[in-house]
């Protein structure tokens, strides 16, 4: 099954990544194995982001750049704002990537 | 400080994949159960110093430890093997770029002269031994081969040098050319003498036949060649010093022609110049058939040109491009670079999702995504939906 290594990107995903170079580099780990990690990895977080989440958010702002390649969409906002029920978030630019959700579930 | 639903969230996710792993370390032969806590414990322990989970140790509920820095070292050490002493030294030239190695095809020296062209002849006969060898201490072999008239492609690197003293090489003037040329001969015989750089005559040929090709990216000249084999051929018996390195020269040559009679051929048969030579007693007729030999002789060099030339061309063109680089590539610094410049991953403000749906009116954006993970003000931030609207 095909995964979005998407979320390798984010903070878990990235500290994740660290530990197992540094386990790899070390011989602790075998890469092979560092890479079955990594794919359940991105099973694992996308089943909880779509199960243990229940947030809603609303992003508005001035779209700078956009690209779609390869079934990917990435934006480039300048003077965005985040609403949440809980919370505003103003960030003066930040880098949407977005993959099809529909490829997953092909 | 992570909010404590993202922390469980990330804390759940943790679990799960340590969980699923375990069969993966414990039952086909890998690493035990410590190596997998290991895992675990390392990874949390970075997730609580980046800030996002609540770490029951509360070593680092406002500390965020800048995560450039931390990804820094294990790519660092990821990447440059070496630094294990040194960690901070700067990599010399020599350590990032190998030396090149002794690849640099015979630079044909061709002083414009004949010298250079005798690289190019191609001998009909494949088995013309490498007559790098010559570089003037074989000089008496040389001069010992029997006459030109062989037909067979027997080994005789020496063959057809031992000649015309009076087309390539003066005595003493020449010999800086020669010995020019001559230098090269240990380049080209390290290409085809795989074994020992002693040339042995009897090495020769089965090395040569086995030695390959020399990637020919000198011109061709091959006329002047042609009557080097000629006048060599004639004078198999003339001895002299200054011929040992023609001699060496024209076996270089032959030998590279040799080998280059291995490229295939697109434009038409090779007609064995030397066979043709030898039966040709009469320079004239050498010359003539020095003609045909053009066509031959001139077909792997071709090869080699083009070989060679889109080199120098592709550098052109990167030249070329640095021209024009310049004027496209600061589109986007001006906007976008100065913002992010010198900050990575903290500052690089991060949304990662799924789109269901991205739809643009006019100017107007609109998307909807789902399940991303936002990183932003240094706060990670989960959602199930999101909807954007964009002006663009």
């Amino acid at each position: 099954m095909a995964t979005f290594e998407l979320y390798r990107r984010s903070t878990i995903g990235m500290c994740l990544t660290e530990t197992l170079d540094e386990m790899v580099s070390n011989g602790t780990l075998s890469p092979e194995l560092a890479i079955e990690v990594l794919v359940q990895f991105d099973k694992s977080m996308t089943e909880a982001l779509e199960s243990q989440v229940k947030s809603k958010v609303t992003i508005a702002g001035h779209l700078h750049t956009y690209r779609f390649c390869d079934n990917v969409w990435t934006f480039i906002l300048q003077g965005a704002s985040f609403k949440s029920e809980d919370f505003v978030q103003n960030v003066d630019r930040v880098k949407i990537v977005a993959c099809d959700s529909k490829l997953l579930s092909q | 400080m992570a909010s404590s639903a993202t922390s469980a969230v990330y804390i759940h996710v943790i679990e799960d994949v340590i969980s699923k792993v375990r069969d993966e370390f414990i039952n086909n032969g890998g690493p035990d159960e410590t190596v997998l806590s290991e895992l675990q414990r390392i990874w949390e322990m970075k997730m609580i110093q980046a800030g996002v989970i609540c770490g029951s140790i509360d070593r680092s509920s406002g500390k965020k430890q800048p995560t450039p820095g931390g990804p820094i070292t294990p790519v660092h050490d990821l990447n440059v093997p070496y630094e294990g002493t040194e960690e901070y030294e700067t990599p010399t030239a020599d350590m990032l770029f190998p030396p090149t190695p002794l690849q640099t095809p015979v630079p044909t020296p061709l002083p414009g002269s004949t010298d250079g062209s005798m690289y190019n002849i191609p001998t009909g006969s494949s088995d013309y031994p490498t007559p790098v060898n010559d570089n003037g201490g074989n000089t008496d072999v040389k001069g010992g081969r029997p006459s030109p008239y062989m037909q067979s492609p027997s080994p005789w690197p020496n063959q057809r040098t031992p000649l015309s003293v009076d087309v390539n090489v003066a005595y003493v003037e020449g010999r800086d050319e020669v010995d020019r040329g001559t230098s090269h001969q240990p380049l080209t015989q390290d290409f085809f003498m795989t074994s020992s750089g002693k040339r042995k005559r009897e090495d020769f040929a089965t090395q040569y036949q086995n030695g390959g090709y020399i990637p020919q990216q000198d011109g061709a000249g091959d006329a002047s060649s042609e009557v080097a084999k000629a006048e060599g051929s004639n004078g198999s018996h003339f001895l002299g010093r200054h011929d040992s390195a023609t001699a060496a020269k024209s076996k270089i040559l032959a030998h590279l022609a040799r080998s280059s009679s291995k490229i295939p051929q697109l434009d038409g048969p090779i007609p064995d110049p030397y066979d043709d030579m030898l039966s040709t007693p009469n320079i004239y007729n050498y010359q003539g058939v020095v003609n045909e030999d053009y066509n031959v002789v001139n077909t792997p060099a071709p090869n080699d040109l083009q070989a060679a030339t889109p080199a120098p061309v592709a550098q052109n063109d990167t030249v070329d491009d640095d021209d024009d680089e310049p004027l496209n590539e600061d589109d986007d610094d001006d906007d976008l670079d100065d913002v992010d410049q010198g900050e990575e991953l903290n500052t690089q403000h991060l949304v990662l999702a799924q789109f269901d749906k991205v739809t643009r009116t006019k100017s107007k954006w609109k998307c909807t995504l789902k399940d991303g993970i936002m990183r932003i003000n240094n706060k990670d931030i989960l959602f199930n939906k999101a909807t954007g609207e964009f002006e663009f």
